[in-house]
């Protein structure tokens, strides 16, 4: 504190000098510059008056970055529920720990964290939506390795199917700390009872489903993805969940490697394929514009039987109309696995990593406790009670190993099922592209194409030219 | 609420927000006018004036070389007390001398005698502070670049005087000190050096300022009142400027440097991100140029602005004023240029042109409704509260404007309730103009009744001969027929005919049918900046002097007269404040887009493209050239704005 | 004007005559026709909201305080207070400040003689057109290191602005603020001084009264109009900014805006979208206080009797 006072002092002196010495040089000067000049040298001179008081200023600000005594961590996760479960749960171990720490959630995460890892600020720690930045921040030495007792932890609590996200060039850089299933699909079970649908084992019975619910005169899917500075990102998730079923997790892999070009026929074949499927009799959306639907407005028409599946993630619990139960009783809701093509029951998922920017101890054993089994349960209880207790769901869900299933509802017990008996898992694609792709050109070539404003090859093309 | 509402932990926090915000705002006000105070002694003491500038001066440049640990450092281990100690007592001892030979010079008119005390204790203290320097600070005297670069800039600085036909000596003295400054400590490593050679090294360069302060003629009245004036323009403008050049000036050229490197910032591409920029289609797409001829808006908008000329034309030769603001031909004119723009932006796309596009609509509607609801309400009972709605929507932060517009534009299935004011409305005149209920019957005639109003208005501007409203009138009573006509007859709104031959209802995507949803996102940012196009034109009206208007009204101007001849003139360059403020903010526009479409559906804009390149994707170099293209286009119609305001005041 | 007319004729055109006046009005329904929306949907639920037009609210089964209960007790980014405090530690500084600032240098460009100000002027308000977010990076950068300079050739460093430490301080803000809100306010108090009656200053010239007392007698009572249209835009904007607050202190608890705390309210893919029309009208509720108290000074008459003939 002391030191910054004398700070303001100094620069309090130092703007007394921009004027005294304009004035000096105006008044005794005999080669008489003009106002003008003097207005400019006062510019200058306000510069110089700040060199003033540099020198031990400079290291009084940074005692405190030493100190050890606090931990800063940010994220996207951000609403009452979710950030206040993390910080209820962070705050706990660290007045275990003598530790302050502090999590705080932004609406504009992805930018944020470049601004401000280039002006020089990040926080201690952050949690990563995308392990594609997270690769781009190891590799340009913004983030640090996990040092041995953290990356011990992360071993011992997390499948490889999972670390491996967080592994750059072979070293552990991330931290799981939440995961969600993707390859769901939502439906109320009475309903189809009533209507005599069963829930389908194969892909082919999917299709013969969605045929049969047409033919009957109503509407078998909801599809929007519309989803404000986002929008597109529904579509993606179901390219990426058709590719892995269709052509299998090495070509997935290729494809998000850019081993393969975007363009390639096998991606662009199942890009045609996910919009043959949303034709206007089979998706129920706002006058048949998918691309003008909310995605959060899937929710009340699955309720109201406007349409009878909805595929989406595992947190979308969150967008049903309110008192919505789940479970197989009249007007229910539940999920049942996105069906495979090949047997191979590949699912896709996403998640998100945590990492840090400095290598203190305090940081590193926060990461290494953010992969226990212990976190996740006290997350998930803190995150349940905040969303009002009983038989609500969290919206978490964490894959990590050893986790005590009775701190989670009969419905996220099945989600973390699906997770366990996955022998494929694969990462969201437009979460581990460059942000270029993932984050840009995917979603918004995406929508043209459902929007019908250009073919699948096209946007193939555009995506494929706008890869960095 | 139950208990206090304030805890201890709140007020202390409010006291600790309140201390800040004092000190912040009192500590800029107490210098700014203890400056003005001190130079206010000019004209009334010269003495005192030197007195204290001297002082200030002194510890100032003490305080600098202290502070930069120049001199003779403090231990490392001393606490604070101490080092402010150490870090004030060289400047305040400083600032006493500086203060008593600036006195002495203050009252001393012999050429002679100054020179001699200004460059002796220029010497001395040169000599002082050079012995004084810390020992890292010492440099170690090479000779060759020492003398070289003395006499280079010391020639430079005198043949720059020479050729402003300026007296070359007191240029050279000052070159001689700076040359001497940057051969003694700019070349050598620093901290080899002795205490005689840094004594030297500061010696010299003190006594060539020294004896040019004293070269100069202690100021008589007329100099001090140039003093005066000059450092007047200086200190007011400081401020200012300082902050200006921190955040705004640097940064700009720091971008521009940026702008010519790759997406790392490393190599030079020279115009590689800005050739990208241009060659992109995304930005530029202007092949169906051709379409523009087959728009129906162009066509109409070309036949609308014959009209309007060909009355003019008519005008001026009958009167010799044809084209004047609020003539006949004014308001034709007008809705022929936004026709015309309108049928020509839809057609060329890419960013680029959804930029030009956004400013020439937000800047005309903002600015065009602002001034037409500050002069109205200006006249109008419960001025406040009309005026208070309009501003209502800048109130609103952008969050809260996006929830609002998505809710008026949204678009739900025909088989629900619309929840979207527009497509409500949309949907619901669909159904009644195709109809046969009750609505119908009234919609029709209430539709002939506003015809028929239209009409009633033309007769009675024919009748009272004020034939500069008719061509106004009669468009918009052509518009009224026409939907009058749809309304009776082919229907109007929200339907369609659907396979089977039935009439449905439909609805509008108005954010994501191009090319027109650019124009409902614009409608966001007319709605928001309307509010302070008024503000600022109200604030204007009401400057205009009041006895202009009576005079104008005594004269037997009508209410509108008034405001074109009188009010209008007045407030010209206001207007000018405004358009121009709305040109670069409109450019500028990113987070409406960002929040609404994403840039989707064909209206990506530039500020989003670039926050997209540049926070997003990481691509430094094209982000910047984004950035720079952004700021130069405006430029022009910047400087050439103000510049012709400038000529009107 | 004053022949005689039948009934239905005075009527019809006396209704014509108040077309203008009508004008106004409806615009000004129109203008408020959105916000009215948002007002309504502020006490309705999560699933209404969804799923009825506002104007449908008469269905509903009752209004709810929820989302305002919720905006208001809502503590995971930052409580409502202390994001409040925070925002007023923004908004007042970077308000008066600038205001200050400019008027100063308005001043200056208007009636302070000195050569090449017409192009000093113009290249000051030319900044207008930078886009602020080329600045973030390096303003960030300054507020941590401080800003240093290394001589060309020479290679030796100099500080010419040191580190204040003011990273992740709402001071931190409010600078930036008060950058980027000059070349605007210059422009703006610039154009309404330079058209004060030159006789004033010359009458108080020959009173002997200097720049100094001239401005603070003269040109700061008669700016008060123009001094408060500014003030009312700029602590809005300042008040409803995202992007400089979130980037200069958005790390900081103790530092967030409500800004920051309302996006963070909603949560990621709009999970509660709903309570943003209770959060957006907690958020205009201190602007609006600010625009009504301002309003009155938009007077007229502020110069009467200073014009001569």
């Amino acid at each position: 504190m002391k030191s910054r006072f004398l700070k303001l002092l100094a620069l309090l002196f130092a703007f007394t000098l921009i004027a005294a010495a304009c004035g000096d040089d105006d008044g005794e000067s005999t080669t008489g510059d003009d106002a003008a000049d003097a207005a400019d040298d006062g510019g200058d001179m306000a510069d110089d008056g700040d060199m003033a008081d540099d020198g031990d200023m400079a290291d009084g600000g940074d005692d405190m970055a030493d100190g050890d005594v606090s931990i800063t961590v940010t994220g996207p996760e951000r609403d009452e529920s979710e950030a206040g479960a993390i910080q209820e749960v962070l705050g706990a171990w660290g007045d275990e720990n003598g530790i302050e720490v502090t999590y705080l959630g932004s609406a504009d995460w992805e930018a944020e964290i470049n601004v401000q890892v280039e002006g020089g600020n990040p926080p201690d720690i952050s949690i990563f939506p995308q392990p594609g930045k997270l690769a781009d921040f190891a590799r340009a030495g913004h983030v640090v390795p996990l040092n041995d007792e953290a990356a011990a932890a992360t071993a011992a609590n997390w499948s490889e199917a999972w670390t491996v996200f967080g592994n750059v060039d072979g070293v552990q850089y991330g931290v799981p700390v939440k995961a969600d299933l993707k390859s769901l699909v939502w439906y109320q079970p009475a309903r189809f009872a009533a209507n005599g649908y069963e829930v389908p084992e194969t892909f082919d019975e999917f299709t013969a489903l969605v045929d049969q619910i047409a033919a009957d005169g109503n509407r078998p899917l909801c599809v929007g993805i519309e989803s404000g500075q986002a929008t597109g990102w529904p579509f993606t998730d179901w390219v990426e969940d058709m590719l892995l079923r269709q052509h299998g997790p090495d070509v997935y892999d290729q494809w998000v490697a850019h081993e393969i070009p975007f363009n390639d026929e096998r991606i662009v074949s199942t890009m045609q394929a996910v919009l043959d499927l949303w034709t206007e009799d089979n998706v129920f959306a706002s006058s048949g514009s998918i691309a003008a639907t909310a995605f959060q407005d899937n929710g009340q028409p699955l309720v109201d039987g406007d349409c009878f599946m909805h595929r989406q993630a595992s947190f979308f619990s969150a967008f049903m109309p309110e008192g919505t139960a789940f479970g197989d009783g009249e007007g229910e809701v539940n999920v049942f696995y996105f069906p495979d093509i090949n047997g191979d029951r590949p699912v896709l998922g996403a998640g998100t990593l945590a990492a840090a920017f400095n290598d203190n101890d305090a940081t590193m054993a926060l990461l290494a406790y953010l992969s226990t089994p212990d976190y996740a349960e006290a997350r998930q209880i803190a995150q349940a009670t905040r969303k009002g207790g009983g038989a609500t769901l969290s919206g978490f869900l964490s894959a990590a190993q050893g986790q005590d299933p009775s701190v989670y509802q009969p419905l996220e017990q099945s989600f973390l099922n699906v997770l366990e008996t996955a022998a494929i898992v694969r990462f969201d694609a437009s979460d581990l592209m460059p942000p270029d792709v993932g984050a840009g050109t995917f979603w918004t070539e995406g929508t043209s194409a459902v929007n019908g404003d250009i073919t699948a090859q096209e946007a193939a093309d555009r995506i494929e030219a706008s890869w960095p | 609420m139950q208990g206090a509402i304030l805890s201890g932990d709140d007020l202390s926090k409010i006291i600790s927000t309140l201390v800040l915000i004092v000190v912040a705002v009192g500590a800029s006000a107490i210098l700014w006018i203890g400056v003005n105070l001190l130079f206010n002694q000019v004209r009334t003491s010269w003495t005192r004036f030197n007195a204290l500038a001297g002082y200030a001066v002194g510890f100032l440049l003490l305080l600098l070389l202290q502070g930069n640990r120049l001199l003779k450092p403090h231990g490392p281990d001393a606490d604070s007390i101490t080092r402010l100690g150490e870090l004030l007592w060289t400047p305040l001892l400083g600032a006493l001398i500086f203060s008593a030979l600036a006195v002495i010079l203050a009252n001393n008119d012999d050429q002679a005698q100054r020179l001699w005390i200004t460059s002796g204790s220029g010497l001395l203290l040169g000599g002082f502070i050079g012995i004084r320097l810390a020992e890292d600070a010492r440099p170690e005297l090479e000779i060759l670049p020492l003398l070289l670069s003395t006499i280079v800039i010391a020639a430079l600085s005198a043949g720059v005087a020479l050729l402003r036909s300026r007296n070359p000596v007191p240029a050279a003295l000052i070159g001689a000190a700076l040359g001497w400054l940057i051969g003694g400590f700019g070349v050598p490593e620093l901290g080899d050096g002795s205490a005689v050679e840094s004594a030297i090294a500061a010696a010299v360069p003190g006594l060539a300022f020294g004896a040019r302060i004293g070269l100069s003629k202690n100021a008589d009245v007329a100099g001090r009142a140039r003093i005066d004036a000059k450092s007047r323009g200086a200190i007011f403008l400081v401020p200012a400027l300082f902050f200006v050049t921190v955040s705004l000036i640097a940064p700009t050229l720091t971008t521009i440097w940026l702008s010519l490197k790759d997406e790392d910032s490393v190599d030079f591409v020279w115009f590689e991100n800005y050739g990208s920029v241009f060659t992109d289609v995304n930005s530029f797409d202007v092949g169906d140029w051709t379409n523009i001829f087959t728009s129906l808006l162009f066509i109409l908008g070309v036949l609308i602005g014959l009209g309007g000329l060909a009355i003019g034309l008519v005008l001026r030769k009958r009167t010799g004023d044809g084209f004047s603001a609020g003539g006949p031909a004014f308001a034709p004119l007008m809705i022929a240029m936004v026709m015309i723009v309108f049928g020509v932006l839809s057609v060329l796309r890419g960013t680029i042109m959804n930029n030009l596009w956004w400013v020439f609509t937000v800047t005309v509607f903002s600015t065009g409704l602002g001034l037409a609801i500050a002069v109205l309400a200006d006249r109008a009972k419960l001025e406040s509260v009309a005026k208070s709605i309009i501003f209502m929507p800048m109130a609103i932060s952008l969050v809260g404007a996006s929830i609002i517009w998505r809710l008026v534009y949204v678009a739900r299935d025909t088989s629900k309730s619309q929840t979207g004011l527009m497509n409500a409305v949309w949907v619901e005149l669909g159904r009644w103009s195709t109809g046969s209920g009750i609505p119908t019957v009234l919609g029709t005639v209430l539709v002939w009744v506003l015809v028929a109003l239209g009409v009633a208005s033309i007769s009675r501007s024919l009748t009272s001969r004020a034939y500069d409203k008719v061509p106004l009138r009669a468009l918009a009573t052509i518009v009224l027929l026409w939907i009058a006509y749809r309304f009776t007859f082919d229907g109007i709104g929200g339907f369609r005919t659907n396979s089977a031959g039935e009439t449905v209802s439909d609805t509008i995507f108005f954010v994501q049918d191009q090319p027109f949803n650019n124009v409902w996102l614009m409608v966001i940012l007319i709605w928001i900046q309307t509010g302070f196009a008024m503000v600022i034109m109200s604030a204007a009206i009401k400057a205009v002097p009041t006895e202009l208007i009576e005079a104008a009204k005594v004269d037997g101007a009508t209410e509108s007269q008034v405001f074109w001849r009188v009010t209008l003139p007045q407030i010209r360059t206001t207007i000018g404040v405004v358009v121009t403020t709305l040109i670069v903010l409109v450019m500028k526009v990113y987070d409406i887009v960002k929040v609404v479409t994403n840039g989707n559906f064909g209206s990506q804009v530039l500020a989003n493209d670039m926050f997209e390149e540049a926070f997003l994707f990481s691509n430094t170099g094209v982000g910047a050239a984004l950035a720079v293209i952004l700021f130069v286009s405006v430029l022009p119609v910047m400087v050439l704005n103000i510049r012709r305001m400038q000529r009107e005041a | 004007m004053g022949s005689n007319r039948p009934g239905v004729d005075t009527a019809i055109y006396g209704f014509l005559r108040r077309i203008p006046t009508g004008v106004l009005w409806l615009i000004v329904l129109l203008w408020s026709l959105p916000t009215l929306g948002l007002a309504v949907n502020s006490f309705r639920t999560r699933d209404n909201q969804r799923n009825a037009g506002w104007w449908n609210v008469w269905r509903d089964d009752g209004l709810t305080l929820e989302n305002y209960d919720v905006v208001f007790s809502a503590s995971a980014t930052a409580g409502l207070k202390e994001s409040l405090l925070n925002s007023f530690a923004i908004a007042i500084p970077a308000t008066v400040i600038p205001i200050a600032f400019a008027a100063f240098a308005a001043y200056a460009f208007a009636w302070i003689d000195f050569k090449g100000r017409k192009w000093l002027f113009i290249a000051t308000v030319s900044l207008l057109a930078i886009p602020l977010q080329v600045a973030l990076i390096p303003l960030l950068r300054l507020y941590n290191f401080g800003s240093h300079w290394t001589i060309p050739f020479l290679e030796k460093t100099v500080t010419l602005i040191p580190d204040f430490d003011l990273v992740n301080t709402t001071t931190a803000v409010w600078l930036t603020h008060t950058g980027f809100a000059l070349p605007f306010a210059i422009f703006l108090l610039h154009n309404y001084i330079s058209e004060l009656p030159s006789d004033l200053f010359e009458a108080a010239r020959i009173d002997g009264a200097d720049h100094f007392t001239i401005f603070w007698r003269l040109v700061l009572p008669l700016s008060i109009p123009v001094l408060a249209a500014f003030a009312i835009f700029q602590f809005l904007w300042t008040w409803n900014d995202f992007l400089i607050a979130n980037t200069m202190a958005g790390t900081n608890p103790d530092a967030i805006a409500t800004t920051i705390r309302i996006a963070n309210l909603a949560g990621d893919f709009g999970r509660n979208e709903h309570l943003l029309p209770a959060a957006a009208f907690v958020q205009a509720f201190f602007p609006l206080v600010v625009f009504f108290a301002l309003q009155r000074f938009f007077v007229r008459g502020i110069l009467a009797g200073s014009v001569k003939g």
